[in-house]
């Protein structure tokens, strides 16, 4: 659907498609944002929770339901073989979005957390013959994951009888590889960690931290929910066997995601759901399983989400990865540089660089009122635990108020984000 | 931020948010609970000296939002000295206010009255209801059993 695009977006010219013409532009395709909120225009900062859609996604899924829906890999007749061709090809293209080689196989999950789940689970669980973690295997996960990379690791290890080992950030929120590599043993049989943290937007040194768990003999997991709207990882650089991101976070799709992994590494994992579509041969007694991916994608698809979800990348290529990531560093930098200047507020992982993410705590003001005040002003902001509560307890911080930018996000908007905190902190001290 | 402002952070409240009363501990609890709310962090703790039926004393102490701690701060005083069986009939008007049920003109709030603007704000009412949801626990506790937090998270208005 890029090609629905205006011409002057595409990149292959290498222009900046986000400057302030630009994004003007690229903000009339996104039909939710032109709303006003209690009287003010909606300032959409909550990304790193769900994106937007722009209008070549809205199409293509309408397209889909208007004219091919069908059941895929069942019927003889052209409407299926249509939905067939389009969910095969919104594979292909997902694959070559995140640099997937012929070594490689993408599953289309529901989202990150049941693609983690899918790992997690599929590692513990038999796989016909034995379960890949053993009594007393070790499983290293980064401190600053959300829940989604962590509670199934701790369901893993107490179901295989493996020991889950926290990597910690240090006091300013990052991960070291020294940590990582006092942490390693010859027992490490998993590594999980994120490109980027939800709750505090750092950027850990994820393609070392893969490096040194994949040299250890680890199996890796990388989890790209937050950098795949705008630096989504070229898997056939990292050493990597699994990684997992959402279609809803990338302008996709709500209930989309995927599980790209090595074919090795997935060939490992116990399906999570077995029935339709997954099966080779089946008795009433027994079956044996299809090759992958259909081997973890039992049932029928969600084929509209898998189309949307392909739209959503083709979408973020037209625009330019580099021109957005420059877009958002921007946005972020001119956040944290306005906000930091409130009295009693200190944004988290200040210092880091390459992250669309700004989260902060204040002096006297509970981020909920926080939160709630900037509504008020059709600011839209996630403030809470963001679904990691012990990272953030490790950090002695508790709930923060989260901004969090897109490729459709003005400096305008940021400017009325650290005026609105501005405000509401008034208020409420 | 004029609705927000004037619905939800009245003037009272947020005095009520920066003095709270009642805050603190009991030096002999008879009756105790705690309250969490896991997305948001707010956590809550409320000790009381039962005697005779009636609420002799009460004590809270915690963290939480505006909202949270101004709520729990008026229904201490609302609460303190009074029959149980009459703060038990108070947190069913003030929840059946916040979740619509009630008219705030009808019900007998007094000046838990300034927060009823909680209810045009569902995702915060949880933020209200959380030292009532602990009061109502501590009254209900048996006091030789060990307590054990409650949560508001999950709860809708109904």
């Amino acid at each position: 659907m890029g090609d629905m695009l205006p011409a002057r977006w595409l990149s292959a010219s290498g222009a900046a498609p986000t400057g302030p013409s630009g994004v003007a532009g690229l903000r009339a395709l996104f039909p939710v944002l032109s709303q006003h909120i209690q009287g003010h225009p909606l300032a959409y900062l909550d990304n790193a929770a769900t994106t937007q859609m722009p209008q070549p996604v809205l199409d293509a899924l309408q397209h889909f339901e208007r004219h091919n829906r069908a059941n895929i890999h069942r019927g003889v007749h052209a409407l299926s073989q249509r939905a067939t061709d389009a969910y095969d090809a919104a594979r292909a293209q997902l694959k070559r979005f995140v640099g997937a080689g012929s070594e490689h196989e993408l599953v289309f999950t529901s989202g990150t957390t049941e693609s983690l789940n899918l790992v997690a689970h599929g590692l513990s669980a038999h796989a016909g013959g034995s379960k890949p973690l053993q009594p007393g295997d070790e499983i290293i996960v980064s401190g600053l994951e959300h829940h989604a990379n962590l509670l199934p690791w701790q369901r893993a290890a107490r179901e295989s009888g493996a020991l889950l080992r926290i990597l910690l950030p240090d006091a300013q929120g990052h991960l070291r590889a020294e940590d990582l590599a006092r942490l390693l043993t010859p027992r490490t049989r998993v590594f999980a960690v994120t490109a980027c943290a939800n709750a505090t937007g750092e950027r850990p040194p994820f393609a070392e931290l893969l490096a040194m768990a994949h040299q250890a003999g680890a199996l890796t997991v990388l989890d790209a929910a937050q950098v795949a709207a705008h630096a989504v990882p070229d898997i056939s650089t990292l050493p990597c066997d699994f990684l997992v991101f959402s279609g809803h976070k990338m302008y996709g799709p709500m209930g989309t995601g995927a599980l790209v992994g090595r074919r090795e590494a997935l060939e490992l994992l116990a399906p999570f759901r077995v029935g339709g579509d997954m099966v080779e041969w089946v008795s009433f007694t027994d079956a044996s399983y299809a090759a992958l991916p259909a081997r973890l994608e039992a049932g029928t698809p969600n084929v509209g989400g898998a189309i949307g979800m392909a739209a959503a990348a083709k979408f973020i290529d037209a625009v330019g990865r580099d021109a957005i990531d420059q877009h958002l560093h921007a946005l972020r930098a001119q956040a944290v540089q306005g906000l930091s200047a409130l009295p009693g507020l200190r944004v988290l992982s200040a210092d880091t660089l390459d992250t669309a993410i700004v989260s902060f705590v204040t002096d006297g003001a509970h981020p909920h009122d926080v939160g709630t005040l900037l509504d008020g002003q059709g600011i839209a902001v996630r403030t809470g635990l963001h679904c990691a509560q012990p990272l953030l307890e490790h950090l002695g911080c508790g709930p923060t108020t989260r901004a969090s930018f897109a490729l459709y996000n003005t400096p305008e908007e940021v400017e009325r984000l650290v005026a609105g905190v501005a405000k509401a902190l008034e208020l409420l001290r | 931020m004029s609705s927000a402002e004037t619905d939800l952070y009245q003037e009272l409240v947020l005095e009520h948010k920066r003095s709270p009363r009642n805050f603190g501990h009991l030096s002999a609890p008879t009756h105790q609970a705690r309250g969490t709310n896991p997305s948001c962090g707010d956590d809550l703790s409320v000790e009381l000296a039962v005697a005779d039926g009636k609420l002799a004393d009460i004590r809270f102490h915690g963290q939480g939002c505006a909202i949270c701690m101004a709520s729990a701060s008026m229904m201490s005083e609302a609460v303190k000295g009074q029959e149980i069986a009459a703060a038990q009939k108070l947190q069913q008007h003030f929840r059946a206010v916040l979740t619509g049920e009630e008219s705030a003109d009808a019900a007998p709030l007094g000046k838990l009255v300034s927060l009823a603007g909680v209810s045009r704000y569902p995702s915060r009412i949880k933020c209200a209801l959380l030292g009532w949801h602990a009061l109502m626990h501590a009254i209900a506790s048996n006091p030789a059993a060990p307590t054990v937090p409650v949560s508001t998270e999950g709860e809708t208005p109904s």
